[in-house]
């Protein structure tokens, strides 16, 4: 065994952070009136984590190959500590504003962060399912963290059992493909496979060998997809996300439509393109499908929305479809292919966590009560350019990098998602990415006529605390110059995949 | 031939008791017929040379989580009748998707040559899986504690008493 | 014990064919399904994904037996332990949600379309 203990450092720390900040909790804070003290060990915590990534040695691997540590996963190591104390900062008024200001949110974020970590670097599908699981189980907590609210309740309950639908379709896959193929090991498979179509190819001219074309390996490949389409919220699987990301405290819903979503994408990454290469021709066609139901889909049902957080759920969708095309696009070519679908998640990220964020921070005066409550509504957006022009520009940042206008991350990323599709010789695939772009500017530009162009018709308020604005102009900023120097990060991302293949 | 009766036998327990417990009407039955098919699947893991995951089906699945399944059947009873599933999802299209799934999967079961190696001779694997667990597989051994405090934090928080706000 | 067991199995009987075990886990597993699909109550439903995982714990152990790996049972002693971590965090949520459920209108219940 080699134990080059160095290459799971940050995960360490994660993890000590974790404890930590459950100790700390409960033998000083709680006894606290302030419990900034959490949030800020949490942040220190990630912090540490974050600045050791790029000292490690890249495509290191330990114990026996379990645990991989190349470019790819460091990238998005990086990206899930960036959307995590985003998230970790975001989150500190909230908390405090609803009472539910305790040590158990950080430890558990804290886990989460962890397994997706996990994931990013599992070579073998038993880490890819502890990973998954230790991300998922978290979520299960936090999205029922807010346990007085009923709505909270359901959205946990209802993850909880879709979840658990979805991770056991993806471990009968996993069994069927031990079984056909004889191991776990991500690159032992990849290599059998290999291996199978050219002695297939050897033999009979045209015919795939009989392990290719086995059915038990295309019926695994469906599970597989299955369990990872839930997992990104793709649209056969899509059915949870509206009513969970609406239940769920909203800065979980942000984390939620991030983190998740790109360790989703990190294992189809390579499960797909690596251990599975040599079945692209079946996983392209349903995938292609999948793309295109999930982009339609999300982005039609969200122009129905009155509901600001279940509007911004289906566009969450509708994002996922666009990262699948990406995807389908990389079966063929490569590189430039999962170049930019890692780069569209990170661009992804940004732009999604800062439209959550927005939300979050709005509050209006309840009528029967007077009490301040969250924003969630069309209506309670609007007029907001008076009150506060610097929050409403900040949402229009985000808008327009969500419907893909330059000069911003989301005009970028979906160029270089819609090239790759085109250098793909899938041109008709690129098409409806961009129809389905247009379709999407409707309900996100209605937000802005809102805001700019009606009259308040609620008292509206936004939080001031100096945490959540930090974090909102990190995320405007990084979206804006991901938008002007897009190159710069191109070039990360498209070394962080060159070592997959 | 002795082998194939008993594994008739627990496949028989197992098969049956599971039906009983995805379509039972009364939710005790299911919890209690949930018992015989954790037996059953215990039985046909001792068949396979697993004596390890036999007991430890045997005290996990039964001594935990069915423990576990019946505290919640009886703490809430009164919310047997709540609809919480999906509504849209009728008896006979499930079956149908189900089924042609099911037929699908059998097709693909028998047409495949399985490999037939030699069988092993059996040995016990406790030492062997220990040993496992503290070498290669030291990292997952890890990461599932791991799971099992975030889950023991996170059940205690939500189901303890009310936070005051 | 263990080796008395094995003993036994050893001298007198022949493996079974490995298409028997895969067929009820299959069943299992499909049962499972229709199970989560169609039935109504929280409990019954997390105890039809119970049978699911260990439709897929059955395909492990059969395929290490039949591959002469341990690899295949130590993924089920992993899938055991998130199964029990799942039911404590579901067994959390039921528990609770039934609790709030007591202090609030039985109509209200339903606040989000499922």
């Amino acid at each position: 065994m080699n134990l080059n203990w160095t290459a799971i450092l940050p995960e360490i720390f994660i993890t000590l952070t974790a404890l930590g900040v459950l100790g700390i909790d409960l033998f000083y804070t709680r006894y606290q009136k302030d419990k900034t003290l959490n949030a800020i060990v949490t942040l220190s915590g990630m912090g540490i984590a974050f600045l050791l990534l790029p000292f490690l040695s890249a495509k290191t691997q330990i114990f026996t190959s379990l645990f991989v540590l190349d470019p790819l996963a460091i990238f998005f190591k990086m990206v899930f500590l960036i959307s995590g104390s985003m998230t970790a900062l975001i989150s500190i008024n909230y908390l405090k504003m609803e009472g539910f200001d305790l040590g158990e949110y950080y430890g558990v974020l804290l886990f989460s962060i962890l397994g997706m970590m996990v994931m990013a670097s599992a070579n073998d599908f038993i880490l890819i399912y502890l990973g998954l699981e230790l991300m998922t189980v978290s979520f299960y907590v936090l999205s029922g963290f807010f346990k007085t609210d009923l709505r909270s309740n359901e959205a946990a309950l209802k993850y909880l059992i879709l979840g658990g639908f979805a991770s056991a379709l993806f471990l009968y896959g996993i069994s069927l493909l031990y079984g056909v193929t004889g191991s776990t090991e991500i690159s032992y498979i990849a290599g059998y496979l290999t291996e199978q179509t050219r002695t297939g190819a050897d033999s009979v001219a045209g015919v795939t060998s009989a392990v290719l074309s086995h059915p038990l390996l295309s019926l695994s490949l469906i599970m597989l997809l299955a369990g990872l389409c839930f997992k990104v919220a793709a649209v056969p699987f899509h059915m949870w996300t509206p009513d969970v990301y609406e239940g769920a405290p909203t800065s979980v819903t942000a984390f939620m439509s991030v983190g998740p979503k790109a360790a989703g994408f990190v294992v189809m990454l390579r499960v797909l393109l690596v251990a599975l290469g040599a079945l692209e021709k079946q996983w392209m066609v349903i995938l292609a499908v999948i793309s295109i139901l999930t982009m339609t889909l999300g982005n039609i049902v969200a122009i129905a929305q009155q509901n600001v957080k279940r509007m911004l759920a289906y566009s969450s969708i509708a994002h996922a479809g666009y990262i699948l095309l990406g995807i389908v696009a990389s079966a063929r070519v490569l590189t430039a292919g999962s170049a930019s679908v890692v780069f569209y998640i990170l661009s992804y990220a940004f732009m999604n966590l800062g439209a959550f964020t927005v939300l979050l921070a709005l509050r209006k005066e309840d009528k029967q009560t007077g009490l301040m409550v969250p924003a969630m509504d069309l209506e309670d957006f609007s007029g907001l350019s008076k009150r506060d022009p610097l929050t409403a520009f900040l949402m229009l940042i985000f808008m327009f990098s969500l419907t893909g206008i330059p000069p911003t991350a989301g005009f970028v990323g979906k160029f270089y998602l819609f090239m790759s599709a085109v250098d793909a010789n899938l041109v008709w695939l690129a098409v409806i990415g961009v129809i389905n772009s247009a379709i999407s500017a409707y309900y996100y530009l209605r937000i802005l006529v809102y805001i700019y162009m009606k009259e308040p018709k609620v008292v509206q308020s936004v939080d001031n605390s100096s945490s959540l604005w930090v974090a909102l102009y990190v995320m405007a900023l990084a979206t804006l110059l991901i938008g002007i120097l897009p190159n710069l990060l191109f070039n990360v991302a498209r070394a962080s995949v060159v070592s997959l293949f | 031939m002795l082998l194939v009766i008993i594994f008739t036998i627990f496949a028989a327990i197992t098969i049956i008791s599971a039906g009983m417990v995805a379509f039972s009407q009364n939710i005790v039955y299911s919890a209690f017929s949930l018992l015989f098919t954790f037996f059953g699947i215990a039985g046909l893991y001792v068949l396979l040379a697993a004596d390890f995951l036999a007991a430890t089906q045997l005290l996990i699945y039964v001594g935990g989580i069915l423990v576990l399944l019946l505290f919640g059947v009886m703490l809430t009873h009164k919310i047997q009748e709540v609809n919480l599933s999906n509504e849209s999802m009728r008896l006979a299209p499930a079956a149908i998707v189900v089924l042609a799934f099911l037929g699908l999967l059998s097709i693909a079961i028998y047409r495949t040559q399985w490999p037939t190696v030699p069988v092993p001779e059996l040995t016990p694997t406790t030492a062997r899986i220990g040993t496992l667990f503290m070498t290669d597989y030291l990292l997952p051994f890890e990461i599932a504690s791991l799971v099992l405090l975030t889950a023991l934090v996170g059940a205690v928080f939500i189901a303890r008493g009310r936070v005051k706000k | 014990m263990p080796y008395i067991l094995c003993f036994t199995v050893n001298r007198f009987m022949s493996p079974i064919p490995l298409s028997y075990y895969l067929v009820v886990s299959t069943l299992i597993f499909f049962i499972g399904m229709l199970g989560v699909l169609t039935r109504r109550n929280v409990l019954i439903i997390l105890m039809s994904i119970e049978l699911m995982l260990n439709a897929a714990n059955i395909n492990f152990i059969v395929f290490s037996y039949y591959l002469n790996s341990l690899r295949g049972q130590i993924f089920v002693f992993f899938v055991m332990t998130v199964a029990a971590a799942e039911a404590a965090v579901g067994l959390a949520v039921i528990v609770y949600l039934f609790r709030n459920k007591n202090t609030v209108n039985d109509d209200e219940f339903s606040l989000m379309r499922w």
